[in-house]
């Protein structure tokens, strides 16, 4: 694992240098990553691969930003992806919103179903290991979180529990994980 | 027993999610900008235990069309990373050669740094981490005193003998000079459990592995002592788990 993450970083510091070739083994490494992590955030296979080429412009032009103390390669790539599909997420919501108010007021129940129907039909993901392994409550808390970009707020609006229960399930389903990876989380 | 930072470390864990919000979003930006290692370091750890979600999709693999355009948009626009020096094309054979010498040296050098670099301040990071997790870690606040009333610390200390000391604002030790740690047990001398550098921004930290005491710890200290000085404190508080 040490030897695969001391290799990651040698193929960004390379890219830093215009390494075309090491740019490729890059994007051929994580893009398979990130472009599943695209279709589960935003659920459609258009603005996946459109977020993914985002992400491996953002890696070739700051990759020399990269640095190993803040974590790993792959939490470093997962973190720019995150961002943005975040953003678009969020901007997505804001024009729903927008669309909801002055138009139809059950537009919002409706599109949330929609969405949830193009997650199960379009994306075609299978959950194993960590994710299926957490109880329920726990598993949607870091889904909505982690997947759907949503706040601690939002996720409590939308579950319609206390804060307070949001922060716990959210906290214990991260304690379960580290249990997953051993003691002491790598 | 809970500690002091148990409440940062809960919200440490959140912002990795990127679900906090709100003023505690910007309480716990501000505490790390503060230089809150301990929340850096958890931040980080946390970030990497987060990898697991992603990681349990089933993989899809994207166009290999994606790709080409990546590249067509790099040429196209004649992107560079950024701070990138443009540099001529090298003859074919400066360029196997050069590529071979690389290689090794780039073998040779990643493993040194890993290894003088990586390595020791992720074992830090993990040492602190565990430290933390341990319910029976104590969070001690240490309060500025003598010369320096405006440092300020922390001390996370288990009774089994290891801890962890956090400064700020506390000047680097004059020419000569040294910080030294103590700590001091009910009806004890104080001992000494090592010497802390701070950086030209008043920080600095220490890990402490000491041996364990019958008595428990009652109060944490450091003073301004000349170097070498280890047997027992001579010179003026600095830093003091109980304020004056």
């Amino acid at each position: 694992m040490a030897d695969e993450i001391v290799s990651a970083i040698q193929l960004i510091q390379r890219t830093a240098t215009q390494d075309r070739e090491a740019f490729s083994r890059l994007y051929d490494r994580f893009s398979s990553l990130v472009f599943t992590l695209a279709m589960r955030m935003l659920r459609g296979r258009d603005d996946a691969e459109d977020l993914l080429q985002e992400v491996f412009i953002q890696v070739w032009r700051q990759a020399a930003n990269y640095s190993q103390e803040r974590g790993s390669p792959e939490a470093w790539i997962v973190n720019i992806a995150r961002s943005r599909a975040i953003d678009k997420l969020r901007s997505i919501r804001r024009m729903e919103k927008s669309f909801t108010l002055t138009d139809d007021p059950g537009r919002a129940e409706s599109a949330e179903s929609v969405e949830s129907n193009v997650a199960q039909s379009e994306a075609k993901l299978t959950m194993n290991s960590a994710l299926a392994n957490l109880p329920e409550a726990q598993r949607r808390v870091l889904e909505l979180a982690y997947f759907d970009g949503l706040s601690q707020t939002e996720i409590a609006d939308r579950i319609k529990e206390p804060l307070g229960t949001v922060k716990t399930r959210m906290r214990s389903g991260i304690q379960r994980l580290r249990d997953m990876l051993g003691t002491r989380a790598a | 027993m809970a500690t002091e930072h148990t409440h940062w470390t809960e919200q440490s864990e959140i912002h990795a999610l990127g679900a906090l919000d709100g003023a505690e979003r910007r309480d716990f930006e501000a505490h790390l900008a503060a230089g809150c290692a301990v929340c850096e370091s958890y931040l980080r750890e946390t970030r990497e235990t987060l990898n697991l979600l992603h990681r349990s999709l089933e993989p899809i693999a994207p166009a290999a069309a994606v790709k080409s355009r990546i590249f067509e948009q790099i040429e196209k626009e004649n992107l560079a990373p950024i701070g990138a020096v443009r540099v001529k094309t090298p003859r074919r054979w400066q360029r196997i050669t050069g590529t071979i010498a690389a290689g090794l040296v780039g073998l040779v050098l990643g493993g040194i740094y890993y290894r003088a670099h990586y390595e020791p301040r992720h074992t830090l990071y993990s040492s602190v981490i565990e430290l933390l997790r341990d319910p029976t870690t104590r969070d001690h606040t240490l309060y500025g005193a003598g010369p320096t009333p405006q440092a300020k610390g922390r001390f996370l200390w288990n009774e089994s003998g290891e801890g962890h000391i956090f400064a700020s604002n506390l000047p680097a030790a004059p020419e000569g000079k040294m910080y030294a740690v103590w700590t001091i047990a009910q009806s004890s001398a104080p001992r000494y459990v090592g010497t802390i550098k701070t950086d030209a921004k008043g920080q600095g930290g220490l890990h402490i592995k000491s041996p364990h005491s019958d008595k428990p710890i009652e109060t944490f200290a450091v003073t301004l002592e000349p170097v070498g000085t280890t047997a027992a404190p001579t010179g003026p508080m600095v830093l003091v788990s109980k304020p004056s």
